[in-house]
Formats: structure tokens, C-alpha cells, sequence
């Protein structure tokens, strides 16, 4: 690859490469992100591959394994240019199919296509499909349109324009005003606006600066930076580069999990790439600018994603947090100015600086600008990433965008912000979605995890599963979090175990108080917020959990019980022959009874009863009606 | 560095910049609890406990103490509500953690913390994870042996690897810093290594005490400073630690300080270095350093020294008193095996120790003797006191001392065989300590320093006086004089008699003010001389040396005295006495002659 100069160079280098592609030869997109090769997304590559080769087609059709778009739920998503046909859950057995209808004879596969589960219409384009309808994907668009092995087809779609512009057109101090007017806020959690940081690093003394890409995302269900770093990383470099242009820096990180081999691999390739074309290393485009970035692996600790914990680990120490009374953007990694962004943060600088900071305010609200990406899980249809400006509503994301509660449940709660937010109940779905509202909630935006629960969740439970999490991922360093977790986690086991007393409530709030104004870092600042909403929103079923021993939402397996109904119970012997522990005594004709006794509340029986039968009754709270007598169990059959 | 002023609880307190709040706290006598920091490590903000509201640019704030930089008028509340609501919970924490740890348990009862809320932990749990003995094996030990491993509630303190039973890591110095500095007592150095350490023994003690690396040689020492064993400080071992610089106060520490080599210019040099005490070991069958509870007569001395190891009490090494005690006479001393001579103090002190051991315990004191020397003035007639104290004298030097019993009464005992030769009869003696008399002999270094000072030893190794009887303080060297044991064995009113005469002598020359040289030297002919160094070797006044220029030998006639020694020796007759050249003699016979 010949070094690109100077942003001339570069703009030459970009229509030579449109120019060697045909804009109406057919291309097929799918997505290689991982939610979908986990849907077997690798097979129907090959596949495709094959079959374009047996139909001789290699020279005729580009095939790209592309950047995940999103609709996880519905994967492996293939999209066909230059039509650009979204096909949705497409499998290996699909794929001539799709060769010989839409590629030869320019066919839309009906069966393939989204169709709206309510309204029964289907949607040939990316574009009308209600998930992706009501997003504002500036971040993610562009993933299923690029290789992201391929620096040309980033450049292409005018990738690193704006470093050109940053680096050739900007002075350091204007870029950083750019930043600082469009109100660009840390994706990571805190919301502390970057342009601030950027500029305390500017100024702190000491050289060299770091510039460093937080990419350990640790909570449960989270994936956007994930996504960003597989599908895009050229975007995440380049706004890199600018940020560490502005600041003065030299070199770089990207702290990156060991758990995203992919994203290893790709942010990798992505880097050799950019420097290759002399994006990266000496002189810069011509600027005379140098950077380098070099990529550090996460060892698998969620309180890694912590600044100054993240740091430490990259000096080689264990992650372990230090108080921050001296900003890291003061002293951070070897005691130098460093300063820290998330991957999405980061993302977000070549827009800023290509479109100009009063577009980029134009999006969100007062305080919150821009777009933000959630990742869509739990009780939800469309399950996925979401990228939406700032300021929509929780209910416009979970129902628009989300496509409302599965199996007509009822909505219960939203989990916002990982396991250092909070759950947020139905009364506020219209609450919008950014920094300040969010926090108002006792929630927080946090780095975009977003999990929906339906009624058929406990928030005990939840809450129990989220300090359960923090247990084992609280570094153990300060007092309140390490011990603090530890009596939480033991008063909700508890409480779900039937054992919760009066003033445990009371324990809990007391000991969230302690460890929220006494913990060392946000990890144990943050630890109690799932306890603290969940007792606020939702104090009557801790309360039905320790006085009625009794789950509200019937999942606790200490509190429930099941038991078969007389009246509908047809003696089908489907529970008795699944049940794991031979509890279910009956026979033909022989209505059913569980055994209390040998019970382990594992609900086969429950899940396996015929819909329309219906005969097993979960309860909780209540004691278990006394089995029929043995006279009254022969189950004597309607007219037959 | 500048200064800053703050506000601590309503106080004005000044403060250095970089310090901490806490460091300015305790500089003003406001007492914060800690458990996690101390002054000799860096702040690790782990416990939380240290906690207080400050209010800096009008934001109030809880923040920990150890860490928190002072700033120019912060303001800072060690009690306020919120303050003590946190300490509280944490100790409430700390005490469900380690219910038995007195620390806790102590905090607790300060801050009206009964019952911890929460289910107790092991109620052997005594580490508090403060961290203290990881930072100190790192920071201080430059060793890094233990450290925490796992996190959240599994964290704990291990060494790398355990649990594969390998305790033997080299890199583990068995230092005990970790266990020194553990607040609790949750570590003891057999959790952490498979070696055992090495007390250094203090030497001033005999060996009696142990001793830090830094530390004062003994009490009154001149000048009485601490001081710094290069051979066993972590610092200058590792370039480490460096601890005790923090706890100095004044900084008065200074590792760059080496030995000094001071030149003075003097016109008299009086030799005072002294005696060793013999080294009663080679005398196999006496069991020194073999066998337990027998010492030398210095590790008595110092034992039942009152500033002492065991402050005064005389005790065996399993800490009880002897309820007897054997003191052999002549060790090493009277002996054609080691020294022909008598040291002349052993058997005054083996009577003073007779008697200070009936004065602290009641134990019998036996004295083994060959010939009861108390020549001194009032010695006779304490050798009566003693008698009359109940001392038991045998005549009779032991053959040996053996803990081998051949009787149920000499049961764990040392049996001191001997011949008494008063009855003529061979017996064994059991007693619970022996103090062998040792004698003086000449310091290690005699030879060295004889040397040195050009002076002469007599046959006993000790320096040689110019005269027995006539001049016994002065050595054949003009200027230079010897006083005390490094002439001979003596006690101490002969070394301070000896001492002043030759500092009168040493006066009578600076009053002098000149010094008067032989006149009579010898002068070597340079033509005759062939450069055979015969008389450089000859000289006893080290008066001639070589010219390798001219490759002949000359004289320095301030020290030559004119002995004639040289004259005599020289093979090629080159030199001659001045006045009394051979032309001079046999002038002189011829004419005595005719």
C-alpha cells in the first residue's frame, strides 16, 4: 500500500478506489458481527461462497463479511446491494435461493423479508423496518456497508476525512473547541464532557501524554463498544487520533477485553492498516503530526473499565482502582497526563469534526447532545443494538424501536446502566433517555446496557443477581464494596430464600448509604443502585418477600410451589414422565399430584403441561391445596 | 515547598504542599483513625476509615484523609455527622468480619459499635485486608512475596503458588517486615516461608540479645548515635526500605554517609587497644557452645548487668533461675596449652560474680580454682568475705563438664567433673550453669598494630615495655607509650595507674616542646653500599630505608638511635656510627692501647 501525504492524496486515494468499484454490481452483505455468527452467520459465508463460485458468478458478485448493524434478534442479517434488500435470519439451506432469485433474476425472497408481527407487512429495505425506522444510526449505520478488515471501505464512504481536516486544516486548540462547543459527553458512563478532558490533559504538566480507548465492557449484556470495535474500528482510531492531536499526545492505547477476540483481531488489523497508509506513525498525512496506538488486553475484570483501574493494569499492575483526588487526565498511566474515553466516545470525534459541533448539537437534548447506543435486551422482541438521539423516550425505545413485551407480558422495569444503575419502572417510561434524566431516576445512562424485564421477573431477584455479579467482580480493594457486597449479597439471598426478617430493608439502606458515600470507586459508589431503585420502585415486594414470604412474580424457588389442578388436570402423564426427580405420581386415567416434598421447583412440569390444558398452578405465598383424595383421582373422561 | 493553610475541625492548621490531610491533622495533634496507611508506605485509601468531610470550592465531600492533598484554605471536619455515619458502618463491617480481633473489637467499643448487624464471619478471621504487608514486602523489602490474590470477597493474602505446599521461595528473606507491620497479628512468617529467621545477635551483648539493623552499639556509647549495619540493612542489601528515614523526625538519617579517615598530626601516641577475652570454645571438654547455660565470663558480666539483656536476672536459656552455679578458674589461662600466664583478674572477678549471684538468687556458687590470687589491696579480705558468704572453693581444675548424667540427681544437669585436690579425690559436681573465668590474651589485631607503631612483643604476644622496672610505660619508639592490657593482663587500678604515668610521660615531652635526637647515628657511604637491604632488616627503629633510584639504602637519623646494629651487619662494612666511625675505635684502642 503506498502512504497517503497529505489530505489531497487522500481524497485521490478515496475516488481511486470508488472508481475501481462498479456501483451497480451486486454485493452481498452479511453480517459477521457476533450476534450473528452466533447464529451461524460463518456457515452461510461459506456457503454463499460456494454457491457463487458453482454458479459462476465470483467475477459478477462481491461478497463482504461486514460490521454488525444491529438487529441481533434476527440474524444472520444478508443485505443486497446495490438494491439493498435486507434479508433477515437467512440460512446455509437459503442461500441459492437468493443467488438464483434475487441476485440473477432481481427477485425479492418474500419469506425473508421483515415482517411486522402486528400488522403483517413486510419490509424489502433496511430503512422500513420499524426497528431500524426509528433509530439515528450515525455511529452503527455505516457497519453493514463495511469490511472492517478493509481501510478502503472506510476511506470510501470518507473515512478520515476528518483527520485530514483535523490534522491539515485545525489548529490542536480549534479541534478541541469543536469538540468542547458540540457538548460531546463520555459515553462511558460518566457523561464528563470530553472537550473538559481533553483540555485538563492539554494542560497538565508532564510529558509524554496517553491518550487511551476504553474498550473492557464488562456489563451484563452489553455489547455496543463491542460492536463498534468489530464493525467499525477505523472510526474509533481516527477519532483516536484527532483527540490525541488536539491533546498532544503520542501515543496511544486500546484497551480492549481478552473476551472480544474479534475485536482484538480487527482493531489490529485496522491499526497495521492505518499505518501502512501512514495514518498512524510519522508525520501524519503530511502534518507532521506522530502517533502511534498500541493495544493492550484486558485480563477479564469488569472493574478494568474503570479509569484508574484501568491504568494501573495497563502499567502491568493488578486493575485495581486509586483514589482519583488527582484526575487521571493529571496522572494517569505511569503518573502522566492521560486521558481516558470510551470506544464510543471516541467514535463519535470524526463526525464532530467533519460535520461541525453545531450539527452535532442539533441532536439531543440541552444537556445531552448527540446519538447514544444501547443494547437492547432481555423481555423485548427486537433484541439489539439501538443507536438513537439523545432525549427519546424509554418507552419509544422499548416499544418503537424494541417492538414491545414478547407473549403479551406485561412490562415491568427497565435495567439502564449495567449493574451500577438502577431498574426503572413503568410510571417513567416517558422519562427521556439522557445523562441528567436518567440520574434523576436513581438510574444512570452508564455505557447503554439496557434490560427489559416483564412481569414475570423478580426485582429481588434481580437485584440479588446484579450484587451476585459485583461480589465476584468488586476488585475486593476498599472495605465498604468488598464487605459491604458480601453482607448484600447474604441479607437478599434471604430475603429470596424465604429468610428475610423485619428490618432488612432498613439493613439494606442503611449499608447502600455506607458503601455509596465510603467506597473507593464507582464501582462500590454505584454497587447498591439496582438494591436502592428496586426497594424504592418496587418496596412492596420486598416486603410481600420477607413478611408474606411470598414472590410477587413467582420465581423465587424457596417461596413457590407447585401443585396440579383436580379440575383440569387430564392426566396426560407428560409432567410426570419429564419431572427430574419423579415428584408427579399418577397414572391413565390417574389425576396428578406433586409431591411437596420431593419437589425441587424446577418447573418442567409448568413448562411442559399442554397450553391447553393448563393444570399446573404455580403459587407463592399460600399454602398448597391438599391433594384430591384417592377416591375422587380416577379422571373420569368426558364422552368418548 | 510552600506552605498552605487549611482548616481542620474549627483549627487553623499550616501544612506543607504534597501532604495529606491526615499528615496535617496529626501534625496538629487531631486524631484521625487508620487502619490501611502508615507512615512508611504510600497511602493505599483501602479501609476507608481515615474519612472526613472537607469542603473545597464550596462542594462538600467525603474523602479519605491519607490521600486527600491539603489545599489553601480547605476546609475539613474529622467528627462530623456523616463522617462518624460511614465510620461507623465500616466498622460494623469490619467487625462481621473479624469478630475476635481486639483492634475491631477496640474501635468498636470508641465508636458505640456493639453488635455488627450483619452475620459474624469466622470467628478466626483475623486478617482485615488492609494491605500493609504486601505494600511493605514491595515497597519497603523490594521483595514482592506476598500480595492479594483473587478479588471481590474472595480477595486474601497469599504467597505466589501457594496451596502447592512450595514455601520455599527464595525470595523470601524471612525478614518478618510483613508480620512486624500486620496490625492484627494475622500473619506469622510459617504461613509465608519454609525458612527460619536469622535474629542478627547483638554484639555488645555477647550474643545474649538481638539487634536491629540500625541501632545504638550500647548505652553511653560516644557518640551516642544509632548506626547503620551495611552487612544486614534491607537498603543497602536491595537499595530498598529506606523505612526509618520515615519514622526519624529531624531526617537526621543519612545513607550517603561513609567512614571517615581522620589525619591528625601528634607528637606522642600512647597504645591503649586493649585485651580479647580468650575464646573458651577450643577447650572442647568445658562444652562452650555446645552445651546450653555455659557462658564466658563477659556473657555473665553482661547478664547480670542491670541495663542487661535480661535486665539483671540471672537465668538459664529456659528462663528459670539456677539453683546452682560452677565458676572454673584459669580458663585458657595457667595452661601450657594456651597461655602460660596468669591473666591476673579472673580469680577478683570470678569472686565479685560469687557474690553478685548470692546477692540476686539463691542458688550455690562453687569456684574451681588452681591458686586463689588476690594480691590487690582489700582483695585478700574479700576472698574472706566470700568465704564467710558461703561460697564453696575447690582446689582443682576440671577436666570436664558433660550433660551426660550417670545419676537420677545429675538428670538434666551439667556435671562438672574434677580431680579436688585437697582430698585427692576425682568427683562430679551437678550444676545448672557454668561461667568459665576466661583469661586475657592479646587482641586479634596485636601484630598488626605492633606494627603499626613499631613496637615489640614479648614472648606472652603482649607489647613490650622499654623496661620493666625502669621505663614501663614507654616503648623503644620515642613518643610513642602503652598503657593498660595491651601490655600485659592487669586490672583496673594497675591500667589507671599505668594509663597516668603515661600520660605524664607524654605531657613531660609536649612541655619540652623539643625533641632530642641521638646524636650518634649511622651514616652509610653510598660508594660502599651494594643495596643488599641487609641493614634495613637489621634495624630494629625501622630507621633505614631503600632508595630504589640509587638502589642504596639510607638513614633517617631522626629515628636512628644509634645502636650500631646496622653497622656491625653490613657485609661491604658501608656503614658507619658518626663519632664513632672504625677509623675512630682504632684510633681510639691504638691510643688506649700504647
Amino acid at each position: 500500500m503506498a502512504r497517503v501525504n497529505s489530505p489531497k492524496e487522500l481524497e485521490g486515494l478515496r475516488q481511486q478506489i470508488l472508481s475501481e468499484r462498479d456501483p451497480n454490481k451486486p454485493c452481498i452483505a452479511i453480517c459477521a458481527g457476533i450476534g450473528c455468527l452466533a447464529c451461524g452467520a460463518a456457515k452461510v459465508v461459506t456457503v454463499f461462497k460456494q454457491e457463487v463460485e458453482k454458479q459462476g458468478l465470483k467475477l459478477d458478485v462481491d461478497i463482504k463479511e461486514t460490521g454488525c448493524p444491529g438487529f441481533c434478534e434476527r440474524g444472520p442479517i444478508v443485505v443486497i446491494y446495490p438494491e439493498e434488500i435486507c434479508y433477515l435470519q437467512v440460512q446455509p439451506e437459503d442461500v441459492p435461493e437468493i443467488i438464483s432469485q434475487t441476485i440473477k433474476e432481481k427477485k425479492v425472497i418474500d419469506r425473508l423479508l421483515y415482517i411486522d408481527p402486528t400488522t403483517g407487512e413486510k419490509s424489502t429495505y433496511e430503512s422500513e423496518i420499524p426497528f431500524y425506522k426509528n433509530q439515528h444510526r450515525l455511529l452503527i449505520g455505516q457497519n453493514i456497508k463495511i469490511d472492517p478488515r478493509s481501510i478502503d471501505d472506510y476511506i470510501a464512504l470518507g473515512g478520515y476525512k476528518a483527520l485530514a481536516k483535523a490534522l491539515c486544516a485545525m489548529t490542536p486548540e480549534q479541534v478541541m473547541e469543536e469538540v468542547d462547543k458540540a457538548n460531546l459527553r463520555g459515553r462511558g458512563g460518566g457523561g464528563f464532557p470530553a472537550g473538559a478532558k481533553w483540555k485538563t490533559t492539554r494542560d497538565a504538566p508532564g510529558e509524554p501524554k496517553y491518550v487511551i480507548v476504553n474498550a473492557d465492557e464488562g456489563d451484563p449484556g452489553a455489547f455496543m463498544d463491542r460492536s463498534l470495535l468489530e464493525g467499525n474500528p477505523h472510526s474509533v482510531i481516527e477519532g483516536l487520533v484527532i483527540g490525541a492531536y488536539a491533546i498532544g499526545s503520542h501515543e496511544g492505547f486500546v484497551y480492549v477485553r481478552q473476551e472480544y477476540p474479534l475485536a482484538v483481531e480487527n482493531i489490529n488489523i485496522a491499526i497495521k492498516q492505518a499505518g501502512e497508509y501512514g495514518l498512524l506513525g510519522k508525520n501524519i498525512l503530511g502534518s507532521g503530526f506522530d502517533f502511534v496506538i498500541d493495544v493492550h488486553r484486558g485480563a477479564g475484570a469488569f472493574v478494568s473499565g474503570e479509569s484508574s483501574a484501568l491504568m494501573t493494569a495497563i502499567e502491568g499492575r493488578v486493575g485495581e482502582p486509586r483514589p482519583k483526588y488527582i484526575r487521571t487526565a493529571v496522572s494517569g498511566v505511569w503518573d502522566k497526563p492521560s486521558n481516558l474515553n470510551n470506544v464510543e466516545t471516541w467514535a463519535n470525534v470524526p463526525l464532530i469534526i467533519d460535520r461541525g459541533a453545531d450539527w452535532f448539537r442539533s441532536i439531543g437534548t440541552e444537556g445531552s447532545k448527540g446519538t447514544k447506543i444501547f443494547s437492547l435486551v432481555g423481555k423485548v422482541n427486537n433484541t439489539g443494538l439501538v443507536e438513537v438521539p439523545m432525549g427519546v423516550t424509554l418507552r419509544s425505545i422499548i416499544y418503537d424501536i424494541g417492538g414491545g413485551i414478547p407473549g403479551g407480558k406485561k412490562f415491568k422495569a427497565v435495567q439502564t446502566g449495567g449493574p451500577s444503575g438502577g431498574m426503572i419502572p413503568e410510571q417513567y417510561l416517558d422519562a427521556s433517555v439522557d445523562f441528567d434524566e436518567l440520574t434523576k431516576l436513581d438510574s444512570m445512562m452508564g455505557s447503554g446496557g439496557m434490560i427489559v424485564m416483564d412481569e414475570d421477573t423478580c426485582v429481588v431477584d434481580v437485584a440479588r443477581y446484579f450484587i451476585d455479579f459485583l461480589c465476584d467482580e468488586s476488585c475486593g480493594k476498599c472495605v465498604p464494596c468488598r464487605e459491604g457486597l458480601k453482607h448484600m449479597r447474604e441479607i437478599l439471598n434471604d430475603i429470596v430464600g424465604g429468610r428475610g426478617k423485619q428490618g432488612d430493608i432498613e439493613l439494606l439502606e442503611g449499608l447502600s448509604r455506607v458503601m455509596k458515600k465510603a467506597s473507593l470507586c464507582a464501582l462500590g459508589q454505584t454497587a447498591p443502585n439496582p438494591v436502592l431503585t428496586t426497594i424504592n420502585y418496587f418496596r412492596d415486594e420486598y416486603e410481600a418477600h420477607i413478611e408474606e414470604k411470598r414472590c410477587p412474580a413467582l420465581v423465587c424457588k424457596e417461596l413457590i410451589s407447585y401443585h396440579i389442578d383436580p379440575d383440569k388436570c387430564k392426566a396426560c402423564m407428560i409432567c410426570g414422565r419429564e419431572c427430574p426427580v419423579s415428584a408427579i405420581s399418577g397414572g391413565k386415567g390417574l389425576i396428578h399430584i406433586i409431591d411437596q416434598e420431593k419437589c425441587t421447583r424446577c418447573g418442567t412440569c409448568f413448562d411442559v403441561c399442554p397450553t391447553r390444558f393448563r393444570a399446573v398452578k404455580k403459587i407463592s405465598g399460600e399454602p398448597v391445596p391438599a391433594p384430591v383424595p384417592e377416591a375422587e383421582r380416577v379422571l373420569v373422561r368426558g364422552n368418548k | 515547598m510552600s506552605e498552605v493553610t487549611l482548616e481542620i475541625d474549627g483549627k487553623e492548621v499550616k501544612a506543607e504542599e504534597g501532604t495529606t490531610v491526615l499528615e496535617a491533622a496529626k501534625g496538629a495533634g487531631i486524631d484521625i483513625p487508620t487502619l490501611c496507611y502508615h507512615p512508611a508506605l504510600s497511602p493505599f485509601g483501602s479501609c476507608r476509615l481515615c474519612m472526613v468531610e472537607i469542603t473545597s470550592k464550596g462542594r462538600k465531600r467525603l474523602v479519605t484523609s491519607c490521600n486527600y492533598p491539603v489545599e489553601e484554605g480547605l476546609v475539613v471536619a474529622t467528627k462530623s455527622p456523616d463522617v462518624i455515619e460511614v465510620r461507623k458502618g465500616i466498622i460494623e463491617l469490619l467487625l462481621a468480619r473479624c469478630p475476635n480481633v481486639e483492634l475491631i473489637q477496640n474501635l468498636a467499643k470508641e465508636y458505640g459499635v456493639e453488635e455488627p448487624p450483619y452475620k459474624p464471619g469466622d470467628e478466626d478471621e483475623k486478617c482485615i485486608l488492609c494491605g500493609l504487608c504486601a505494600r511493605m514486602c514491595e515497597e519497603r523489602m523490594g521483595a514482592s512475596v506476598i500480595n492479594f490474590v483473587d478479588r471481590g470477597v474472595d480477595r486474601r493474602v497469599e504467597t505466589p503458588f501457594q496451596g502447592t505446599g512450595d514455601k520455599d521461595l527464595d525470595v523470601c528473606r524471612a525478614c518478618g517486615a510483613c508480620a512486624f507491620v500486620c496490625p492484627t497479628g494475622a500473619i506469622t512468617l510459617e504461613d509465608i516461608t519454609g525458612k527460619t529467621p536469622e535474629p542478627i545477635l547483638s554484639e555488645f551483648d555477647e550474643g545474649l540479645a538481638t539487634r536491629a539493623p540500625v541501632y545504638v552499639p550500647f548505652a553511653q556509647a560516644v557518640p551516642n548515635v544509632p548506626v547503620i549495619d551495611k552487612e544486614q540493612c534491607v537498603h543497602f542489601t536491595t537499595g530498598k526500605c529506606k523505612t526509618c528515614e520515615e519514622f526519624c523526625a529531624p531526617r537526621a538519617i543519612d545513607f550517603e554517609q561513609e567512614d571517615e579517615v581522620i589525619e591528625v598530626e601528634v607528637g606522642n601516641i600512647i597504645v591503649a587497644t586493649g585485651f580479647d577475652l580468650f575464646d573458651p570454645s577450643v577447650i572442647q571438654q568445658y562444652g562452650y557452645g555446645r552445651l546450653d547455660n555455659v557462658l564466658t565470663s563477659l556473657e555473665f558480666e553482661r547478664m547480670v548487668n542491670s541495663a542487661g539483656p535480661t535486665e539483671g536476672h540471672i537465668v538459664l536459656k529456659d528462663g528459670s533461675e539456677p539453683g546452682s552455679i560452677g565458676l572454673i578458674h584459669c580458663v585458657g589461662s595457667r595452661d601450657e596449652q594456651y597461655h602460660e600466664y596468669c591473666s591476673r583478674v579472673c580469680c577478683m572477678y570470678s569472686m565479685k560474680f560469687a557474690h553478685l549471684i548470692k546477692e540476686h538468687t539463691s542458688a550455690d556458687v562453687y569456684e574451681f580454682y588452681i591458686d586463689i590470687r588476690s594480691f590487690g589491696k582489700g582483695y585478700e579480705e574479700f576472698y574472706n568475705r566470700m568465704l564467710e558468704e558461703g561460697t564453696v572453693f575447690i582446689r582443682g581444675k576440671p577436666a570436664e563438664v558433660t550433660n551426660i548424667a550417670e545419676t537420677p540427681e545429675e538428670e538434666g544437669k551439667l556435671i562438672v567433673q574434677f580431680e579436688d585436690t585437697l582430698v585427692g579425690r576425682q568427683r562430679r559436681l551437678p550444676v545448672d550453669m557454668v561461667v568459665l573465668s576466661c583469661g586475657l590474651e592479646p587482641s586479634r589485631d596485636v601484630e598488626e598494630v605492633a606494627r603499626l607503631f613499631n613496637i615489640s612483643r614479648s614472648a606472652d604476644g603482649f607489647f613490650l615495655e622499654k623496661h620493666p622496672k625502669l621505663d614501663p610505660v614507654a616503648t623503644m619508639t620515642d613518643g610513642i607509650f602503652i598503657a593498660g592490657c595491651c601490655q600485659g593482663p592487669k586490672d583496673i587500678p594497675d591500667t589507671v595507674a599505668q594509663a597516668s604515668a603515661a600520660a605524664a610521660e607524654a605531657l613531660s615531652m609536649i612541655s619540652r616542646g623539643t625533641v632530642e635526637i641521638e646524636a650518634a647515628t649511622a651514616v652509610i657511604d653510598e660508594s660502599l653500599c651494594t643495596g643488599c637491604q641487609l641493614c634495613k632488616i637489621l634495624c630494629p627503629y625501622s630507621a633505614i630505608s631503600f632508595d630504589e633510584e640509587k638502589r642504596v639504602c639510607r638513614v633517617n637519623e631522626a629515628l636512628c638511635k644509634g645502636c650500631g646494629v646496622c653497622v656491625g651487619g653490613c657485609p661491604s662494612d658501608a656503614i658507619n656510627l658518626s663519632h664513632y666511625t672504625n677509623e675512630q675505635i682504632l684510633a681510639q684502642m691504638e691510643g688506649a692501647l700504647s
